[in-house]
């Protein structure tokens, strides 16, 4: 098996299922029984295979998550209950009191407020710095820094960053990349051939087939060595270079109780193997948009990396195989003509969300980044009279007819 | 010789048993993910078909994630 569709359809490593169903059930269950004592002892210990608790392993979730591996030739996948869960999960595996990462301004909001409000008063440094500069970042690592933290695409700035050339220059400090490939996911992106020691995928976007349901995935490339981690040296003498899967699962994942409900896992599995067609369309979508919105007079700037005057243009191209995405910005001359403009579409739905089926239209300041003052938006990205557009995978003739009654009756 | 196992005494015939062929003997599913300790150290995977075990020896096969039983 070669191409992504068949593996995604065809790839897993479950039992034959005792009715011959061609899909995983959902095992909707807690607890899992065993033979013996002695066979729940071994299984605790982790000396032998079994599912004993869903809050730790799950046949469903399982499933998933092998497939994964298989569709990304990682080292281990760890499905998690949200794509924040992903995050924080590795962060608090990786880093500690004391401890600093690396990353930039240009992030999501709630990944910006995981680290400024959440980790930060647990001790945690957080340097920020420009990533489109990669050579910034031989300055700002020093002893003390456990990862370096991105995203593929950010949201809502849409920047792109070499991440070949940044991951070859954090390994010379032999500390691992996180990227954040929520937007591009593996269809687009195989961040193991960039260097990126951790991806972490928001799940309920793209992969969920349709904003089903939420989850995250954590996914260890398998090109790091986990044993030059402080916090995962000494699981390193113990699971070699499943350090960090191993970690996780026997402690982190397990203590936070960060497991991804077997419900979700079925639906992201069944939404995995339509993956490649949902992004095919959505992008294709993406860039229509985004030239139907740069020939309108109301529209003050568009943000779109398949766009040729994108700064980001060239290098996404190469990145991500000619597709730039399902999510473009664009200003208008204020806020007031931005909620009008909202108000006013019938097709294209006001939510919050990215990468459903359906468009989904937002306005980025005075929701994910509400939370921040004007300045900070401001550097953020995030300008009051900027809005968001997750293109779904409509007929575009239907958004962009939406789209422009819109932009008429402002 | 004797050798232990996940805690409990096994036999094993001769003396040239590697870590591969002790994974065979004990049915170990899945053994691609499964990590090998021998006396409290690691084994790397590569060199799971050249390590041989010793009289005495105590493997522990501990596997990284929960998990059903493949095929």
């Amino acid at each position: 098996m070669k191409g992504f569709a068949t593996k995604a359809i065809h790839c897993g490593a479950m039992k034959k299922d005792v009715h011959g169903a061609l899909r995983v059930p959902i095992y909707d269950n807690a607890a899992f029984e065993f033979e013996s004592a002695r066979a729940i002892q071994l299984a605790f210990e982790g000396r032998s295979l079994g599912h004993s608790y869903t809050r730790i392993s799950n046949p469903t979730v399982e499933d998933l998550e092998e497939r994964i591996r298989l569709l990304t030739d990682a080292r281990g996948v760890v499905a998690v209950s949200s794509g924040m869960a992903a995050i924080a999960n590795v962060i608090l595996v990786l880093a500690e009191t004391g401890g600093n990462i690396i990353s930039t301004r240009c992030l999501f909001g709630n990944t910006y407020s995981l680290f400024e409000h959440t980790l930060k008063p647990w001790g945690l440094g957080i340097n920020y710095i420009d990533l489109t500069e990669a050579d910034n970042l031989k300055r700002a690592i020093n002893e003390k820094t456990r990862a370096v933290f991105l995203e593929t695409i950010t949201n809502p700035q849409l920047q792109v960053v070499d991440i070949a050339k940044i991951s070859k220059i954090v390994a010379g400090f032999n500390i691992p990349v996180i990227l954040d490939g929520t937007v591009t996911t593996p269809y687009l992106f195989r961040s193991k051939d960039f260097g990126v020691a951790i991806e972490v995928i928001s799940s309920t976007k793209y992969i969920s087939g349709g904003g089903t349901t939420v989850g995250g995935l954590i996914i260890d490339n398998g090109i790091q060595d986990w044993s030059a981690c402080p916090r995962l040296k000494d699981t390193a003498k113990k699971y070699g270079p499943y350090a960090l899967i191993a970690h996780l699962r026997r402690e982190a994942y397990r203590n936070l109780g960060s497991c991804m409900a077997p419900h979700n896992a079925y639906f992201q599995t069944l939404g995995l193997e339509t993956l490649g067609l949902r992004i095919d369309k959505s992008c294709e979508n993406a860039l229509a948009l985004a030239r139907f919105l740069e020939s309108r007079r109301e529209v003050k700037s568009v943000n779109y990396p398949g766009l040729k005057n994108s700064p980001y243009h060239e290098l996404a191209k190469n990145q991500f195989g000619n597709k730039f995405g399902g999510i473009l910005t664009f200003t208008l001359a204020d806020r007031k003509a931005c909620y009008k403009l909202i108000d006013g579409l019938t097709i294209i739905r006001r939510a919050t969300n990215i990468n459903d089926n359906k468009t989904l239209i937002l306005h980025p300041a005075s929701t994910i980044f509400c939370e921040y003052s004007e300045e900070e938006k401001n550097e953020l990205g995030v300008p009051s009279n900027m809005i968001r557009l997750a293109v779904g995978i409509e007929d575009s003739e239907d958004i962009i007819d939406d789209l422009k009654k819109g932009l008429e009756s402002l | 010789m004797f050798i232990m196992v996940n805690g409990e005494k096994q036999t094993v015939e001769g003396s040239e048993t590697t870590i591969s062929e002790l994974l065979v003997l004990n049915k170990v599913s899945m053994p691609d993910m499964v990590s090998v300790q021998i006396n409290g150290q690691f084994v790397d995977k590569k060199d799971f078909v050249t390590k041989k075990i010793a009289e005495k020896d105590e493997v522990d096969f501990l596997y990284f994630m929960g998990g059903g039983k493949a095929l």
